[in-house]
């Protein structure tokens, strides 16, 4: 049993969670509202008390097996004594027996601290708002999808990101063609000046974001881009109160390549662009070396909605902080043939109509 | 010397005229079928037509099938069985005269006088496209048939002042099916493009390839930047010949007849081919 968080309103003893559009934390049954500042003290003050040590006693039910408990923790909630089952890398969930939001403290000690996180600036139904948008102006959307339209769920995930600065350093060699035409009057000229031209020079990179959670795809992730860091904060659990929230289990390491490739291509685009006034271009050769400086933890606000149509899972995710939604919608084969056949009908006699005036005339 | 020639070419010239049957001009007939490619019908429709037309255009149209070219080109035989058997109206002899031979599967058209003028050498071309089909699939009658309307409308065309020529062809008949084609072809094509946009805007969840928006503002310096000439190569070509420019000899692309002179002296445009 681990150690686990509740966040407690100080008027009335209920629970209380991050509250998005106030930017604050708000008791949700006496609506008492608590500036997130002082609880960086408040959660000094909680980290130093104890985990509960319970006994339970077992006897009574089959031993877990190894397998089973393989990748599963579980909590005693705080309030109702009910036991929180989840993901080893659950950080913050809510009480599946009373609803009260916990955080699990120790998914954050030592090196597991985050070092910002971006704190959600919209709330569940701009989640469910922003979906509804999605599906219009979507001609091929079948029309059964967007109005059944059960979201089986929507979740605000706080995502762990690994940020990544970096130092490129930049030689390139290109060759180069200036063109020039000119004639007289019995002969075209074609002039073709070769160049050699080289570029170097270096390049920086600030907290270039790789999702850490293996259980997000990576490029819904990359979709949501760009976060805007400037509204980042020093890290509190308090932020996580009401949120669900994953640690990392991809390490900086293993996301160090993708943070690169992404850098490196930048570079080479930035510095391809400095040649300047010339016919033809091509690369001869290159090299960029990237220094990589610090790497920070992060956690970024992310909804989650899904649903399933037709069997078929589709997985929507919009950034909590600017509203960006993205999600691949299905297709109506149906509507996409009549679409096709219709407009090559409509076109198609308008052309014909063309051709024919063009001939008369 | 000179004079020596005139009595031998007479000589000739009589000599060969005999070889061929002579008609008086007004009861020449205007279509000869020695291989019997025509029924009797079909032969006095044709006939009819062609003494039509040329009666209104005073110019000959003229159809002759034979079974050999004696051993003569086609250009020869086409020129020597005009000008012998007289036709043409008018001191220039105009008419054409349009022949094949089965023997050799030659196809000849020869134009004489206005006739050079009305079907210059781009619209023989474009007349033989319209009846070789015709002529290599064995409708005789409907290649005749079409040599002889578009004569007519070629000499009705060059009796504006602006006969059929190379920038200047008649204009092709409205093609319903052909047309539909092409406009449904190129909808097609269009329709899978906007269709396509349509589609794309399903799509919302692409990676990422560069990292552009996390570039530190200002750190991009350029420490290195040179730009060696290294040589210089330089191609000349000879311009193309300008098309308007007065050449004395009429060339096949400028448009108009070529022209040759036949054996009888007389001044023929023309050409032919394989059916």
């Amino acid at each position: 049993m681990a150690a686990l968080q509740e966040y407690k309103c100080p008027c009335c003893g209920g629970a209380i969670a991050f509250d998005s559009t106030i930017q604050k934390m708000k008791c949700p049954y006496c609506d008492t509202e608590f500036e997130v500042e002082t609880l960086a003290n408040y959660d000094e003050e909680l980290r130093n008390e104890q985990a509960d040590d319970m006994k339970w006693d077992m006897s009574a039910g089959n031993e877990w097996k190894d397998s089973e408990t393989k990748g599963l923790r579980s909590y005693v909630c705080r309030s109702c004594g009910g036991e929180i089952a989840c993901d080893e890398n659950t950080a913050a969930s809510s009480c599946p027996f009373c609803g009260n939001p916990v955080v699990m403290m120790e998914q954050f000690r030592g090196t597991l601290k985050p070092d910002y996180v971006i704190p959600f600036k919209l709330d569940k139904n701009d989640a469910k708002l922003a979906l509804k948008k999605h599906y219009e102006g979507k001609r091929l959307l079948p029309k059964i999808f967007k109005e059944q339209n059960h979201i089986n769920e929507v979740k605000g995930i706080y995502v762990p990101f690994w940020l990544f600065d970096a130092a490129a350093d930049v030689n390139m060699r290109y060759k180069a063609t200036k063109i020039r035409r000119w004639s007289d009057s019995r002969y075209d000229y074609t002039e073709t000046s070769f160049y050699a031209v080289s570029r170097g020079g270096n390049l920086e990179f600030e907290r270039v974001p790789v999702d850490g959670s293996v259980k997000m795809p990576d490029d819904l992730m990359e979709s949501l881009e760009p976060f805007d860091f400037s509204e980042a904060v020093d890290f509190q659990t308090a932020y996580l109160a009401g949120f669900l929230a994953d640690k990392y289990d991809v390490d900086a390491e293993k996301s160090e390549k993708r943070a690169n490739d992404r850098i490196r291509k930048s570079t080479e685009r930035a510095f391809d662009a400095t040649v300047k006034g010339y016919s033809t271009v091509t690369k001869e050769a290159g090299s960029i070396q990237l220094q990589n400086g610090k790497v920070k933890y992060a956690l970024f606000p992310v909804w989650i909605l899904s649903t399933a149509w037709k069997g078929q899972n589709y997985l929507f995710a919009m950034n909590g902080q600017n509203g960006k939604m993205v999600g691949d919608l299905p297709l109506d084969k149906g509507a996409y043939r009549k679409w096709l056949f219709g407009l090559t009908g409509i076109i198609g006699a308008v052309f014909y109509i063309a051709l024919y005036l063009i001939w008369i005339i | 010397m000179k004079r020596k020639v005139f009595p031998v070419f007479f000589a000739l010239l009589l000599s060969v005229i005999s070889a061929f049957p002579v008609f008086a001009e007004s009861n020449v007939s205007r279509l000869l079928d020695e291989p019997d490619l025509l029924s009797e019908s079909e032969e006095t429709d044709l006939e009819s037509k062609l003494d039509e037309i040329s009666e209104r255009q005073k110019v000959d149209i003229v159809v002759a099938a034979v079974n050999s070219l004696d051993g003569m080109t086609a250009m020869e035989y086409a020129d020597d069985f005009y000008d012998y058997n007289g036709y043409g109206f008018g001191a220039e002899k105009d008419g054409i005269l349009f022949l094949i031979s089965m023997g050799e599967r030659d196809w000849y058209i020869s134009t004489t006088g206005y006739g050079i003028t009305a079907i210059t050498d781009a619209g023989r071309e474009y007349i033989s496209e319209k009846f070789i089909d015709d002529l290599s699939a064995g409708e005789y009658a409907a290649a005749f048939t079409t040599f002889a309307d578009l004569c007519d409308e070629f000499i009705t065309q060059a009796k504006t002042g602006e006969p059929y020529d190379v920038d200047h062809m008649p204009q092709e008949p409205f093609d319903p099916f052909a047309t539909l084609l092409v406009a449904v072809f190129a909808a097609f094509i269009i329709s899978l493009i906007a269709t396509g946009i349509m589609r794309s805007k399903l799509k919302s969840v692409h990676s990422q390839l560069v990292a552009d928006s996390y570039v530190k503002e200002g750190s991009m310096k350029l420490t290195k930047e040179k730009d060696l000439f290294l040589y210089k190569k330089i191609d000349r070509r000879e311009k193309p010949k300008n098309e308007d420019s007065k050449d004395s000899s009429s060339s096949g692309g400028s448009g108009g007849s070529k022209t040759h002179t036949s054996s009888s002296g007389t001044t023929h445009g023309g050409g032919g081919g394989k059916f």
